[in-house]
């Protein structure tokens, strides 16, 4: 009975029930959203397939006339993809901005492992609605909205002696009045990204997790907007320093704290790799052939035995010089990888202090769309281009003619 | 003294005695210069990086010892887009974008490297910078200082007071807005000076940063009126801080973060591996360089011959296959510009788009103006890719010439053990090839580009300040 | 206990209470008997309020005893409460609910759930009008808010029923139906405590007057005879207290 009055005098006052129906529609939105963009994306994956099959079927037809592997080796592209998970569409994360799709050949892998997807940066600048976006920025100006009075309120309306007067069991008052905004805002918030969870298919666990990661993010901001309250300010000052606090913790923070990291660690622009790189690659033209077999041979004992190179131009010597140029500049990629983990790092450790940028990377972890995720794909381009090359110099070390049926023994990449 | 200036005058004294909204300004005026100094250092340190950059690749390529062109084709070339000098103000895509670019013979590359992808996830959360303050935070302490203008006074009684003695409602609304306008200058002011000094000597530059000034003193005229309209509409002081803060989410924060959303599904781009296979595909359907007998490539060489009067290739005065490479690199080319031409097309279409909701919310617009002017818009960026693009067809056709020219069809096409020092030519040639130098949008275009986004601000503040007519109806009627 | 059993329901022994350096109760004593209704007379910063808050345990006394129904509402706060139906000054209830369901829902947060019944009769006994039991709040007159915190005071059945400036704001019409109301709730044997400032009031209604000047009282009044008061002679004490102080 008690709490069913609590009900009809919250969803009486027009406010109230104003803002949770918002709140319902933008989660839901968001949810729907995110939906679509991950199977916009699962559909682009989709598509790579026939059309790489009609891209190597033509160089096939053309390599087979002459059979060489450099041939095969050097035009034939290799499709590599980042599927979604299941939870990707409450947080897009960096998908906007960073290549899912990539095609790759046996040439120089750090000519290749940088480069991006055709994006407008008009779009991206702004960022994605996502539920992510929602919970962050959207629903702590809802509990400031429904909590901010929640005492103050009845103070103002002189209520409050009134209700302080009742017995004990009265107290429990606010207890219930917290309980049931909270609760119903955390409905609103988190019915929607369930059902879209469930649709997905997103794991019993990674629900729980993103469900309780949700709820925690709202009881900071409900116990933030009690602790003001205690205050015993006015609603209208309660309302205006949250917020203030919401600007600061959700705005101005995270940007001071992005100069702050990326001025503490800088990384080796990733140019000056991509250049010392190609200094590497293209000098291989000016020094004595064997100089470069050796170095090969060096790191590739298993191909020592191939024959000499000729006079006339060899693809295993080009395929040779891009492999040592790659592995001249490899300290190299790893600083510049460090460099970037080590900024993702201190974000994620001012996650701790700063909850709007914990709950934003949390989710994105949870989701696979953030930066480690970008770097993990990676790591796999990294191994699937180790095979292509593997499968290659097999050939080409021993000048293994390389016919239309070997392009079908090419390894494809995993789907993870 | 009039009534207005009097009631304006009043609603300042009483800012000025509220300590929380002094602290508030001069939080929000020390935020501002923070957000000034930040960027200009990251702007000059940019500018710095990508010149040091330039300069290195083109000493490299010019240090390149004697070779055969092609090989230069591929050595290729990397070039960096400079940041203007209203970057610092307002970076719009900058670390969205790849901001230097690898030329090469045959194959268009990516922008790479732009700061999104060397970052935490920190940037997503926006960046400090002169135009992010004005834009979002500004608006924001327009409320906390104006919501109860009006309201306080019809909560208090006083309005009625100050209507019996002879005030009218118009008076009593256009003093408030008064008051909050200068505040709104003075917030604007620390800004625009910060703006003068990064931007240094306005020289051509004066009309795209005349744009700037009067695009954010409309954006923040415009907010002081709405923040005004509401605190007179709403019965209770507490009503009006709700109702603008919600305007405020809703205005510059969602609506800017929908639209993108809107756009993008609208118009689908293509990926580019879809792009390069198509790129692929169309090349095989026009000819295959490596077939002897292919139409395309046999009608080219009778062409060739024909003009230079002989029978073989062998006989003729220039490389053929420098000829050849000319011509493929003219084909690949051709389809390369169209292929970008398509996907330059979808993302303006997306950007309209997105720009057709600054009608529904004036930050956009505002947005759309900052960076147009600003020359770091999606215009901006493309400006750079396609004179890339020129850049890059340029460098190769001189190299591919030079093969013609300087390297002889016997020497190309001989496969004994010294053809590789007779393929080389000298590596005087590299240097006369040209620096990569980016033509920054001349002020006209820039002008051109922010003045829709100018239009609808003002379109925005026109309207805004006929509805305080009404409301200052609706306000006389407390009077019963 | 015993003081409850002898019919003292109030019992207020030379309480002291200062808010830092600022003394508002100095040596107040005042008891309130079952079936008895005590009006403390005072004006502005004679120390009403204070003396409310003590009952109510909202603030506890540097020195002195307070005792409601046998309880200490500064130590036994919630036991003491349970006893006490208060009647704030402003009667601010929940506007957006019928009177019903301000009453069922009050009485609900203090631990009763009355019979609909019961309310009815409550509402009947106040003289509320039928129509306005299932109206919203928001349209209600000062009177009839009082007419609903009084029905919710009457259902509580407590033994204590402390009213805030009670007749402020009322028209003489209202003031005489809300007096009977108060007479029947003391008739039933509870012990009414009203503090006021309006002498009239407090003489139409109370048995006894205590007034209450800079923290104590300073002489007290008994109702005798069908008069019941002599109001000049009211009126006298409650100046001379005020020029006094």
């Amino acid at each position: 009975m008690l709490l069913r009055t609590e009900l009809t005098l919250l969803l009486r006052a027009r406010m109230a029930m104003f803002a949770l129906i918002l709140v319902a529609l933008l989660s839901i939105a968001a949810v729907a959203a995110g939906m679509a963009e991950v199977a916009r994306q699962r559909d682009v994956i989709a598509r790579i397939a026939p059309q790489q099959e009609r891209d190597l079927a033509a160089i096939a037809s053309w390599v087979d006339q002459g059979k060489d592997p450099g041939n095969a080796a050097y035009y034939s592209f290799h499709a590599t993809w980042d599927a979604p998970e299941p939870l990707a569409f409450a947080s897009l994360g960096l998908r906007d901005v960073a290549p899912y799709i990539l095609r790759v050949r046996a040439l120089g892998l750090e000519a290749q492992l940088y480069d991006g997807e055709a994006f407008n940066p008009e779009l991206a600048l702004p960022g994605r609605f996502d539920f992510a976006f929602v919970l962050v920025y959207l629903a702590p100006l809802f509990v400031i909205a429904l909590f901010h009075d929640l005492v103050s309120g009845e103070r103002e309306a002189g209520r409050l002696r009134m209700l302080d007067a009742l017995p004990g069991r009265a107290r429990r008052l606010w207890v219930r009045r917290v309980a049931l905004r909270g609760g119903l805002l955390y409905a609103a918030l988190a019915l929607p990204l369930l059902a879209g969870a469930l649709l997905s298919g997103v794991p019993v666990g990674q629900c729980l997790a993103v469900l309780g990661l949700t709820g925690a993010y709202l009881l900071f901001w409900i116990g933030l907007t009690l602790l003001v309250g205690r205050l015993r300010w006015s609603s209208v000052a309660n309302a205006a320093t949250l917020a203030g606090l919401w600007l600061v913790l959700t705005l101005i923070l995270p940007t001071v704290a992005h100069v702050a990291i990326n001025q503490a660690i800088p990384v080796g622009q990733g140019v000056e790799l991509s250049m010392a790189q190609r200094e590497a690659v293209n000098r291989a033209w000016d020094i004595p052939r064997e100089e470069t077999m050796t170095r090969f041979y060096a790191g590739h004992p298993e191909w020592r035995n191939s024959p000499p190179l000729p006079p006339a131009f060899h693809w295993k010597w080009y395929f040779a010089f891009h492999q040592v140029g790659d592995e001249s500049v490899a300290p190299r990629a790893a600083a510049y990888r460090n460099g970037i983990e080590a900024r993702d790092r201190a974000a994620q450790a001012l996650g701790w202090v700063l909850p709007s940028v914990g709950v934003q990377a949390a989710l994105a972890r949870l989701a696979d769309t953030d930066m480690q995720a970008q770097l993990a794909y990676q790591d796999r381009i990294r191994a699937y281009h180790q095979t292509l090359r593997q499968f290659y110099y097999r050939y080409l070390f021993t000048d293994t003619p390389f016919g239309k049926e070997d392009f079908a023994r090419t390894p494809r990449f995993p789907s993870s | 003294m009039s009534a207005i200036s009097l009631i304006a005058r009043d609603e300042l004294r009483l800012m000025r005695r509220n300590r929380v909204a002094v602290v508030a300004f001069a939080l929000l005026v020390l935020l501002t210069l923070a957000a000034a100094f930040i960027s200009w250092s990251h702007q000059r340190a940019i500018a710095e990086t990508r010149a040091r950059f330039q300069a290195q690749a083109a000493k490299e390529f010019e240090a390149q010892p004697d070779r055969h062109p092609h090989r230069m084709v591929h050595y290729g070339n990397f070039i960096f887009r400079p940041l203007g000098p209203l970057a610092a103000f307002d970076p719009g895509v900058d670390a969205y974008t790849g901001n230097s670019m690898f030329l090469e013979g045959h194959r268009q590359n990516t922008a790479n490297f732009g700061d999104v992808r060397q970052s935490s996830l920190l940037i997503r959360f926006g960046q400090l910078t002169p135009a992010f303050v004005l834009q979002v935070i500004a608006p924001l302490l327009l409320i906390f200082l104006g919501y109860g203008a009006v309201a306080r006074e019809r909560e208090r009684g006083t309005l009625r007071q100050m209507l019996v003695q002879g005030v009218s409602a118009r008076q009593l609304v256009a003093g408030k807005l008064l008051a909050l306008a200068a505040v709104a200058a003075l917030i604007g002011l620390p800004a625009m000076i910060a703006f003068l000094l990064i931007a240094g000597q306005p020289d051509a530059l004066a009309g795209p940063m005349a744009v700037i000034a009067l695009g954010y003193a409309a954006y923040l005229a415009l907010w002081a009126v709405i923040v005004i309209l509401v605190s007179a509409m709403m019965r209770r002081g507490r009503d009006a801080l709700l109702a603008l803060l919600a305007l405020w989410a809703v205005l510059v924060i969602l609506v800017p973060r929908v639209a993108p959303d809107i756009a993008a599904n609208a118009h689908a781009l293509p990926t580019r591996l879809e792009t390069d296979i198509a790129i692929q595909e169309d090349l095989r359907r026009l000819g295959d360089s490596h077939n002897p007998d292919d139409p395309f490539f046999t009608a080219f060489k009778q062409k060739m011959l024909r003009q230079y009067g002989v029978s073989r290739v062998e006989d003729l005065p220039v490389n053929y296959k420098g000829l050849l490479a000319v011509e493929g690199e003219k084909l690949t080319s051709r389809l390369f510009d169209n292929y970008a031409d398509r996907s330059f097309a979808v993302q303006a279409a997306q950007s309209g788009l997105m720009n057709g909701f600054g009608m529904i919310s004036p930050t956009v617009a505002l947005r759309r103006l900052s960076m147009a002017a600003a020359g770091t818009d999606l215009d901006g960026h493309h400006r750079f890719l396609e004179q890339a693009e020129a850049y890059r067809f340029a460098m190769v056709q001189q190299l591919n010439q030079l093969q013609a020219d300087a390297v002889t069809y016997a020497d190309d096409v001989a496969q004994d053990a010294g053809a590789d020092t007779r393929k080389r030519i000298s590596a005087d040639h590299w240097q006369a090839v040209p620096e990569f130098r980016f033509q920054p949008a001349p002020a006209s275009d820039l002008l051109r580009a922010s003045l829709p986004g100018l239009l609808l601000l003002l379109v925005w503040l026109a309207i805004a300040a006929l509805a305080l007519i009404p409301i200052a109806r609706h306000v006389q009627k407390a009077r019963r | 206990m015993s003081l409850t059993a002898n019919g003292q329901r109030i019992v207020v022994n030379d309480v002291h209470l200062s808010y830092g350096s600022h003394a508002v109760l100095r040596g107040l004593t005042l008891h309130v008997a079952a079936g008895e209704i005590y009006a403390l007379l005072g004006g502005n910063g004679a120390g009403k309020s204070s003396t409310m808050s003590a009952l109510l345990g909202f603030v506890r006394p540097d020195a002195g005893t307070v005792e409601v129904a046998g309880y200490n509402p500064a130590t036994q706060a919630d036991q003491a409460r349970a006893q006490i139906a208060y009647v704030p000054e402003n009667v601010a209830l929940y506007d957006h609910l019928t009177a019903r369901e301000n009453a069922a829902y009050l009485l609900a947060l203090a631990g009763r759930r009355p019979e609909p019944q019961a309310i009815d009769a409550a509402f009947e006994a106040t003289g509320l009008q039928e129509a306005a039991w299932d109206k919203r709040l928001g349209g209600f007159s000062k009177g009839m808010r009082q007419k609903v915190a009084i029905a919710i005071a009457l259902l509580r059945e407590v033994p204590v029923l402390l009213l805030d400036e009670p007749s402020s704001g009322l028209d003489p019409k209202a003031t005489a139906d809300f007096n009977r109301l108060v007479h029947d709730v003391a008739r039933r044997g509870a012990a009414v405590l009203m503090v006021t400032h309006d002498l009239l009031s407090a003489a139409d209604i109370a048995d006894r007057i205590g007034f209450l000047e800079a923290g104590r009282i300073v002489d007290e009044a008994a109702a005798q005879g069908a008069d019941r008061f002599d109001v000049r002679d009211l009126h006298r004490k409650f100046t001379a207290g005020s020029v006094a102080a």
